[in-house]
């Protein structure tokens, strides 16, 4: 059993990662398209307004200059505060919030009770009253965010779960699927919860079943930590077929997209992949387009004469 | 009613009524406000596909057989899978994969949709609704997934020709504004997806509005104009503009025509040339006071800057956006300006920028910062009490949320405009005029009265609420509206509600305010009059 719980365990991780890195490679490797931006994009020195640099005369022997670290605050704000829903869907945002704290925080756990068995494995101990102080937080991190991700994910998937169900303008948009994911996840964070209050409420046993995956000698745990085992990595698989990846699209959708204002200009690498991409031979058969030709075929005019 | 519902036959498959819409403010509070909507005929009923809303936007006359709607079906499934590869869609994959891919349907986009919000909130105008429709098609009929997949995900729907029939028509109930995508957290684009499906309908099947392809970009390419002027007619225009400035400002302006080596090409609409020649006046009277190198062009397709492409055909956009680069090219210019025309801006800065390459990716820009740097640097000779009368501004979505052009046109107006006044939502938040992606110029059969009653609505409230304190038709009031779709929008939105007669508010462009504060010119400028 410990044996399986760990190949379980590390087959679950591997599957994610590779499901999402094939995910975010195909996102990646679609080619350049047509600027389709924005406003207010966050980089431009005007974003407050919503300003572009096309405000001047002769703006492309300006100095553009692009403020990144304010698209990154912002995105870090809106993954915190989730601030979109707060300002035009209140009701919704407070289950949404509590849910979404709950998987945040789910990651975060787990990245602690590695952190702690890592730190266990080199000798320091990860206690309320280990004497270092990194054992010392590891362990009430860990503690903290374990808790906390238990209770909220349990609160925020009854929350929307209800909230899908009673609210006209969502439940014809939600599938059975949807409804699924927060029955999982609620199944998840009740198990969570109830392996802390009765069998680990240090989550030493978990943080030693991590330092057993680490050290590639799997420790014995008890059934239901086995099971919360189990439901976790279960919830890993699960993941990559749902739309969870949106929580790494968005940032591609706004960097990529959205925010995407950088100009063609003479001789540039931007230039050369589009001469590459006009030069692909399109099939769309409408009367008025050249089918089988390339997209410069397409624009060129007849020549005189001919 | 259901989503699924967009396949079943009916005679229509919702119906709209005056009592249905959002209210509006005062004069136009009452139960009377609303004017009937006008019902198509039985016989444009039995000739085209109305059984959307009781509106036709395209009128796609219908198939004489059973074998035809089958051929049709399988057309439109042909083309949707060109939608989603390299080689056909390449301008738009990425995007469009993302918004197919990672809605949530949280519907947070719902009520930044004018159109759905004017109509009462009508399922079917629902920013979602499309594309749930499109995903649905994918998930069956593209990516073939088993029945078990379809019934989880909700993605069950019968494709048939009147699911077609209606989805072409429901992807012109949707001006493209984009305002749903500003503010999805996920950076989700409903809007692109109904532009994407006009694409499959265009470039597959030859299917699109006659104002926007036959006698839009076709007859532009062709004739030189979507208006149907023809270059010689232009030199008529032209004449007569000329004349038009010296009897209202007594001065001899001579327009520049294909000046060879001028510093700016100056493109314009060709709409303004029909409908409001001021606006090009103004231009000449400006540029003429201020000392620039400037010229337009009378070869095809080069005094006419619209490209109508934008909204509907990539290869039509592609097309038009080359001639224009290829003008400017030869005429030597340094630089492309565009006059007041929220989307051949778009157009030409934005989207064909990764079209045009080489020697003909020319430096392009828009006339509003060359405008605001005459006015603000006192260029030229100004008196702000000439327009001493209350004006707002409505903000063009291709200029605005679009491209971030949001100041210029304000630093002009605050100079000039004793009464100048925002209108709430206004700068990237604004509300479409309700004639966008190609609305303002579509006027079949009663699809006037769809954007004058439902799209253009919120425009009319944010309009009444920024004169509610002059409400009175006693007082003049102008609203400013830098773009030509935008004021022929407003036009027929005004004439639909009597707005001039009853509250005395007018419309035009920003230039007509600036000529109307010169100082040498001695009679006002702006008229007053409606046409």
């Amino acid at each position: 059993m410990d044996i399986f719980l760990a190949i379980f365990t590390y087959f679950s991780y591997a599957f994610i990662i590779t499901a999402y890195s094939i995910k975010a490679l195909r996102y990646l490797r679609m080619p350049t398209h047509l600027r389709w931006e924005l406003y207010p994009v966050m980089h431009e020195e005007n974003h407050q307004y919503g300003g572009s640099y096309f405000e001047q005369v002769d703006w492309w022997i300006k100095n553009r200059r692009k403020h990144f670290i304010k698209s990154i605050l912002l995105f870090l704000n809106e993954y915190a505060f989730f601030g979109s829903y707060f300002r035009l869907q209140k009701s919704y945002w407070v289950v949404l919030y509590i849910c979404h704290i709950g998987f945040i925080l789910l990651i975060a756990f787990q990245i602690f009770c590695l952190l702690g068995a890592i730190a266990a494995v080199f000798g320091v101990e990860v206690s309320s009253k280990s004497q270092d102080i990194t054992g010392k937080a590891l362990y009430y991190f860990a503690l903290l965010s374990g808790v906390i991700c238990f209770l909220s994910g349990t609160i925020g998937s009854i929350g929307l779960f209800i909230k899908r169900l009673t609210d006209k303008n969502l439940k014809a948009y939600t599938s059975p699927e949807v409804y699924f994911g927060y029955v999982f996840n609620l199944v998840l964070s009740l198990v969570g919860l109830y392996v802390w209050y009765y069998v680990d409420p240090t989550f030493s046993q978990y943080r030693g079943f991590w330092k057993g995956l680490i050290t590639l000698n799997p420790e014995n745990v008890e059934p239901i930590m086995a099971l919360f085992i189990i439901i976790l990595a279960l919830h890993l698989i699960y993941l990559p077929f749902t739309r969870a990846f949106h929580y790494i699209s968005r940032i591609f959708a706004f960097f990529l997209i959205l925010w995407d204002d950088e100009p063609n200009l003479r001789g540039s690498n931007l230039e050369k992949k589009l001469q590459a991409l006009l030069n692909q031979n399109i099939s769309w058969s409408a009367p008025h387009i050249k089918t089988g030709k390339t997209w410069i075929e397409q624009i060129e005019r007849p020549k005189s004469g001919s | 009613m259901k989503i699924e519902d967009i396949s079943k036959k009916s005679e229509q498959l919702v119906t709209i009524k005056p009592e249905d819409l959002m209210p509006l403010p005062y004069p136009y509070d009452t139960p009377d406000a609303n004017p009937a909507f006008k019902e198509l005929t039985q016989d444009q009923k039995n000739r085209y596909e109305a059984s959307l809303d009781g509106f036709l936007a395209i009128g796609i006359p219908k198939p004489e057989t059973k074998e035809q709607e089958e051929e049709l079906v399988k057309t439109f499934l042909a083309g949707l899978g060109k939608l989603l590869t390299k080689e056909n869609n390449w301008t738009f994959l990425q995007p469009l994969y993302h918004s197919l891919e990672y809605c949530v349907k949280c519907q947070i986009c719902n009520d930044s949709c004018p159109a759905y919000v004017a109509s009462g909130r009508q399922e079917i105008y629902r920013p979602t609704y499309r594309p749930e429709i499109l995903r649905r098609i994918i998930n069956k009929y593209i990516k073939k997934k088993n029945v078990l997949y379809l019934k989880l995900s909700g993605s069950d729907v019968e494709l048939n020709w009147t699911l077609i029939s209606r989805l072409a028509e429901l992807a012109y109930r949707c001006t493209l504004c984009r305002r749903c995508a500003q503010v999805c957290p996920l950076g989700v684009d409903n809007g692109l997806i109904s532009h994407e499906i006009r694409k499959i309908f265009s470039q597959e099947m030859g299917i699109a509005p006659k104002e926007l392809h036959e006698s839009g970009t076709v007859q532009q390419l062709k004739v030189g104009s979507s208006t149907g002027i023809a270059p010689k007619a232009l030199n008529n225009i032209v004449s007569f503009m000329e004349d038009d400035i010296e009897e209202k400002t007594g001065k001899k302006i001579r327009i520049p025509i294909d000046k060879k080596g001028a510093d700016i090409l100056l493109l314009h609409n060709a709409g303004e040339f029909i409908s409001w020649p001021e606006n090009t006046e103004a231009f000449a009277v400006i540029f003429e006071a201020a000392g620039i190198s400037w010229t337009m062009s009378s070869e095809i397709v080069g005094y006419d800057a619209v490209n109508y492409g934008v909204w509907y055909d990539d290869v039509q956009l592609a097309r038009i956006a080359i001639r224009h680069a290829e003008i400017a090219k030869e005429l030597g210019v340094k630089k492309i300006n565009v006059g007041e025309c929220g989307h051949a801006h778009k157009a030409m800065m934005v989207i064909a920028d990764r079209v045009l390459t080489g020697d003909l990716n020319i430096p392009r820009e828009s006339a509003i910062p060359l405008l605001a740097d005459l006015v603000i640097n006192n260029k030229i000779k100004l008196d702000p009490s000439k327009n001493n009368f209350p004006v707002t501004l409505h903000d063009p979505c291709n200029m605005v949320r679009l491209m971030g052009i949001v100041e210029p046109q304000r630093q002009i107006l605050r100079k000039i405009c004793p009464q100048f006044r925002e209108m709430e939502p206004h700068g990237v938040d604004n509300y479409c005029c309700g004639g966008g992606s190609g609305f303002a110029i579509m006027q079949s059969m009663n699809f006037p009265d769809w954007r004058s009653a439902i799209s253009g609505r919120v425009k009319l409230k944010q309009v009444l609420d920024a004169f509610q304190d002059a409400i009175s038709p006693e007082i003049p009031k102008y609203v400013c509206s830098p773009c030509s779709n935008c004021k022929g929008q407003i036009r027929d939105l005004f004439a639909y509600y009597n707005v001039f007669e009853r509250c005395n508010i007018f419309y035009g462009g920003l230039v007509e305010l600036i000529v109307n504060a010169m100082v040498e010119t001695e009679k006002p400028f702006i008229e007053w009059e409606w046409h």
